[in-house]
């Protein structure tokens, strides 16, 4: 699902994010990737996207090399990935029931279907009351669920949520920590960054990778 | 293709909330647009009734050939047919002495008097040939070249005038058109990059979902050419108005310009704006979008 064999990345200004950067994530797998603020982290998740490419090494995510010159086959590999962003990304002047149809709207869905699956996202994620609402009228939590029902909604084969305890209260923070992962099944991976481990309730199914200063210091599961 | 037939719903209420949100600078740009087309609806609007003066004046474009005097009533017909059988010519016919008489008289109104001195019709008959202008050398040439003709008179001076007018008036025509064409690509475009740039987050959030360019593309289109068949159709309603107006003005005081019918005109000018409004839209929201995107 995904596999990095010496990944560097390096910022145009010359910043190094990331150094020999070696791990597999496959599918079924709930992978924490912690560390602390600037570490490396949202970097590496960067890279999972597509949004960057590594400057050395090379990253394979859903059969896809992510190098320069792939841009139509990362797009077409976004679509296969539910992405939680750290700030949502939600589209301001829409309702939260549009926001997550919009996350579907070009993976061929038919419009009947759409609505149907968005509406079972937003009742996963418990906010089925606020599928009308305009996202600005929503509390933080409640875009945090929006944004992952978005993720979820396309029924993706990754999803890969970027530090989304942010900002939320511990109750809230676990909550939404275990709602991501109980999205996880045989074919889905799901891939959290965080620098709050303390919110982290581990069982041995998960992996827990520590990044400090771009490079995995630690790697284990959970509970050992 | 299915995501865009499947979309098309969504697609126009992007575009609808695209212009919802941006509703003031939205209604300045339409306001704009449709005075833009309006300005361009009066040009081609002027530009179809002089043309329709120029081509009735140059209907009346004609010289007159003087024959031979010992040239009998069926010489002057066959030189008729022969000069109506030439290339560039409307149509020849023999004004005889008396009609060129009346025609004098007509002329001088209150002042024929002066043509009782005469004690015979001082006028010779003459053929008066009715010619396109823009072929007036060869027929000029060839005239020149016939057998039994005395003297053509070519009103050469005011022919070359009213030709170059007609000309001038073709080439200002399309200046003008040219001139408005580029300003409401220029205008769309940009509004159309303003929109790209007002929605940069949306646009980000939908590639980092995958979401295809074309997909990402189509609101904006569609609210370019929402925007300009808006400013179009204010545009038609202006002009059906003021030419209304003209038309009231001009055929009261100004009777002798020959307008084109205004039934004909109207209906034809809204079609032409109406067009031009939605290719100019689709073009200035390519350029707009793929400026935007090249950025």
């Amino acid at each position: 699902m995904i596999e990095a064999k010496e990944v560097c990345f390096k910022y145009p200004d010359g910043t190094k994010a990331l150094k020999n950067i070696n791990l597999k994530i496959e599918a079924g797998d709930i992978v924490y990737l912690t560390g602390p603020s600037g570490s490396g982290k949202t970097s590496l998740l960067k890279l999972f996207m597509g949004v960057e490419y590594p400057t050395a090494g090379t990253l394979e995510v859903l059969g896809q090399a992510i190098a320069k010159g792939q841009a139509t086959n990362i797009r077409n590999m976004r679509m296969r990935i539910g992405p939680v962003f750290q700030e949502f990304r939600l589209i301001k002047g829409r309702t939260a029931l549009e926001n997550v149809m919009l996350g579907m709207r070009f993976l061929g869905i038919p419009p009947h279907q759409l609505k149907a699956n968005a509406s079972n996202a937003l009742i996963k994620v418990g906010l089925e009351h606020k599928a009308l609402s305009p996202v600005e009228n929503l509390s933080w939590g409640q875009c945090q669920r929006v944004a992952i029902a978005r993720a979820v909604a396309r029924k993706p084969a990754l999803i890969l949520a970027d530090e989304p305890t942010g900002n939320l209260d511990k109750d809230n923070a676990l909550n939404i920590l275990q709602l991501l992962t109980s999205f996880k099944d045989k074919d889905t991976a799901v891939v959290i960054t965080t620098h709050a481990t303390h919110l982290i309730h581990e069982t041995k199914d998960i992996q827990i990778i520590e990044i400090n200063d771009g490079s995995i210091c630690h790697e284990r599961l959970g509970l050992t | 293709m299915k995501n865009i037939l499947y979309n098309t719903g969504y697609f126009l209420k992007e575009a609808k909330t695209m212009l919802r949100l941006s509703l003031l600078s939205n209604i300045f740009s339409l306001i704009s647009t449709g005075l833009i087309f309006f300005i361009l609806a009066m040009v081609i609007s002027g530009w179809l009734i002089s043309s329709e003066v120029v081509e009735v004046i140059q209907g009346e474009a004609e010289i007159n050939v003087y024959f031979d005097e010992d040239i009998d009533n069926t010489g002057a017909v066959q030189l008729v047919e022969r000069i109506n059988d030439m290339d560039g010519v409307r149509e020849a016919r023999v004004v005889d002495e008396e009609e060129a008489y009346q025609r004098m008289v007509e002329i001088l109104g209150k002042e024929a008097r002066v043509l009782e001195f005469f004690d015979d019709n001082p006028f010779n008959a003459f053929i008066e040939v009715k010619i396109h202008l823009e072929k007036i050398e060869p027929v000029l040439e060839r005239l020149h070249l016939m057998a039994g003709i005395e003297h053509v008179r070519d009103n050469r001076e005011v022919l070359d005038r009213l030709q170059s007018i007609a000309e001038l008036s073709k080439l200002l025509g399309y200046l003008i058109i040219t001139a408005v064409g580029i300003s409401t690509l220029v205008i769309i475009s940009h509004i159309i990059r303003q929109g790209i740039f007002n929605n940069r987050e949306q646009i980000n959030t939908l590639r980092l979902l995958g979401a295809p360019e074309n997909f990402i593309a189509l609101p904006f289109l569609l609210e370019g050419l929402l925007l300009t068949l808006g400013g179009g159709l204010l545009a038609s309603i202006l002009s059906v108005f003021t030419l209304k107006q003209v038309y009231a003005q001009m055929t009261g005081p100004l009777p002798f310009i020959p307008l084109p019918p205004r039934e004909t005109l109207v209906p034809g000018l809204v079609i032409l704006v109406m067009s031009l409004s939605g290719i100019l839209g689709i073009i200035g929201s390519l350029l707009g979008l793929s400026s935007a995107k090249s950025k």
